[in-house]
């Protein structure tokens, strides 16, 4: 599902990922981990596209991402959920709005769309929520809006950057458990995250970043 | 997906519908200018065309020139303006002429003595005020008019057309940019949200559809707005000139189809415009 080649990354001359190799298979369950500023965040924008390396090769879905076009990367968008770190919410709509919008994208009508977007926020048990707005969401709420979103069109490949961040205990553990049920459903799971009791959690395999490289891949504890 | 564009366009339109009707507003106006000054034009093309009638000039000669010093100078201005039809009225004709206009000189031209006349040339130039340069030569003594009362209101009325196209050129030019502009607000209006959307997978197509639609419906608003003031100003225009009793501007219905179908064409390519800069700004960041 994923393969990374040489990757290196600069930021103002500063090497962010240094040599990067990396394959993980379709159905795999990886947890990401590394202290703040290992680049975490950096390598999960390369695989969506958000970020190209300076060097080497990113491979999504037989497809090499750092050479795709502008006009070609809504099409490997698509294929992936993404839940972003800020949530990335749209401010103006609705919760079933925010989810409705990008189903419309991929093609569903609007009866479609509202349908599945309900059948996705009830699963999250956010339904009677459906009609606020997202600034009057805690921030929990809004990091499972962002989830919704990021499950309603049922990618084949899951990237979470810190999506227990904002969420208790429970909800944490709640979103794990829903993570691990899409994955057992055959989608390939990438969790960004620096909290050790998730890792605990979940007997999955871990990659340790550090220095811009690899520096554990095994399962954790180490 | 139109479907869906054009619900998010109508959105966008009835979140800024004072700025959307404003947009529409700014449109209209030069565009009913744009129809008026067309309508006009067309009016007024028999009299500007008018002013591109060749006119004949009389040219009295010095009555001391000698048949041969005539010729000559016939001559040198024949070559000197290749353009110029030049013509010389023998005496009897001139004569003639005068006899016809004042009868009281018929006596005067058949007496035993005659009278000798100044010789006159009748030149036809396409632009009769070069002829004025005939005015420091020493072998004329004077020329005749060199413009007609048609011609000056053919060139007023071509004047008057030009400076109305300008303006209205000006005005739609204004327009076209306030809807980039209106276009370029509301892309950082909506950067956050055009960010998401790209980043969720939408396809450019799918981002600019709905703020080129918030851009195109007050543009057909503009059209119909346009076409209907217009209408208003050509019979406007009408009565007063009808009075004057002279024809009467029409406003084709034609001219209306153009309007309304104009009116969301013009904001749609400066949306479209300004999208794809933004765009291609994005991309290169």
């Amino acid at each position: 599902m994923i393969r990374l080649r040489s990757l290196l990354k600069l930021y103002d001359g500063r090497p962010i990922l240094r040599g990067l190799d990396l394959q993980v298979d379709a159905g795999e369950f990886v947890f990401l981990t590394g202290p703040s500023g290992a680049g975490k965040t950096t390598l999960l924008k390369m695989l969506y596209g958000a970020e190209r390396p300076t060097e080497g090769e990113v491979w999504v879905a037989h497809r090499r991402v750092d050479a795709l076009k502008h006009r070609e990367l809504p099409m490997l968008r698509r294929k992936i959920g993404v839940i972003f770190q800020d949530f990335k919410l749209l401010s103006h709509r609705t919760v079933l709005e925010n989810i409705t919008f990008v189903l419309r994208f991929h093609g569903l009508s609007s009866r479609e769309a509202h349908k599945r977007a309900y059948q996705v926020l009830r699963r999250l048990g956010l339904h009677h929520r459906q009609s606020a707005l997202p600034e009057v969401l805690s921030g929990g709420e809004q990091q499972r809006v962002a989830i919704a979103r990021a499950l309603a069109y049922q990618p084949r490949l899951i990237l979470a950057d810190e999506p227990t961040g904002n969420l208790d205990a429970d909800l944490a553990a709640e979103l794990l458990s829903l993570l691990c049920d899409i994955n057992y459903q055959g989608a390939t799971v990438i969790v960004a995250t620096h909290d050790h009791s998730l890792l605990e959690a979940l007997p999955a395999r871990t990659l340790v970043l550090g220095h811009g490289r690899i520096e554990y891949d095994g399962s954790w504890p180490p | 997906m139109m479907g869906h564009a054009f619900a998010e366009g109508w959105a966008l339109l009835r979140r800024r519908w004072l700025t959307s009707f404003s947009l529409a507003l700014g449109l209209a106006v030069p565009l009913a200018l744009a129809a008026l000054t067309a309508a006009v034009a067309q009016w007024s093309r028999p009299l500007v065309h008018q002013n591109e009638e060749r006119l004949t000039v009389p040219v009295l000669l010095h009555p001391r020139m000698d048949e041969r010093q005539r010729k000559e100078w016939i001559m040198t201005q024949k070559k000197e303006h290749p353009d110029w039809e030049i013509r010389e009225v023998p005496p009897e004709t001139l004569s003639k002429r005068l006899v016809l206009w004042f009868p009281y000189l018929q006596d005067f031209f058949e007496g035993e003595e005659g009278a000798e006349l100044a010789p006159l040339v009748e030149i036809r130039a396409p632009d009769p005020e070069e002829l004025k340069v005939l005015d420091s030569s020493p072998a004329v003594i004077a020329t005749g008019p060199t413009s007609s009362v048609h011609r000056i209101l053919g060139r007023m009325a071509g004047e008057t057309a030009f400076l109305m196209a300008l303006i209205c050129g000006i005005q739609l030019f204004v327009a076209i940019l306030m809807a980039g502009v209106w276009t370029h607000l509301e892309i950082y209006r909506h950067a956050d949200e055009i960010s998401i959307m790209r980043l969720v997978g939408a396809t450019e197509m799918a981002i600019r559809s709905p703020l080129v639609i918030a851009a195109v419906i007050p543009g057909f608003m503009a059209g119909i707005m346009g076409a209907v003031g217009a209408n208003f100003l050509v019979l406007q225009v009408g009565r007063v000139v009808g009075n004057l009793g002279l024809g009467v501007p029409q406003f084709s219905p034609l001219m209306m189809l153009v309007l309304v179908l104009v009116g969301p064409v013009l904001p749609g390519i400066a949306a479209i415009f300004t999208l794809a800069r933004h765009a291609r700004h994005e991309n290169s960041s």
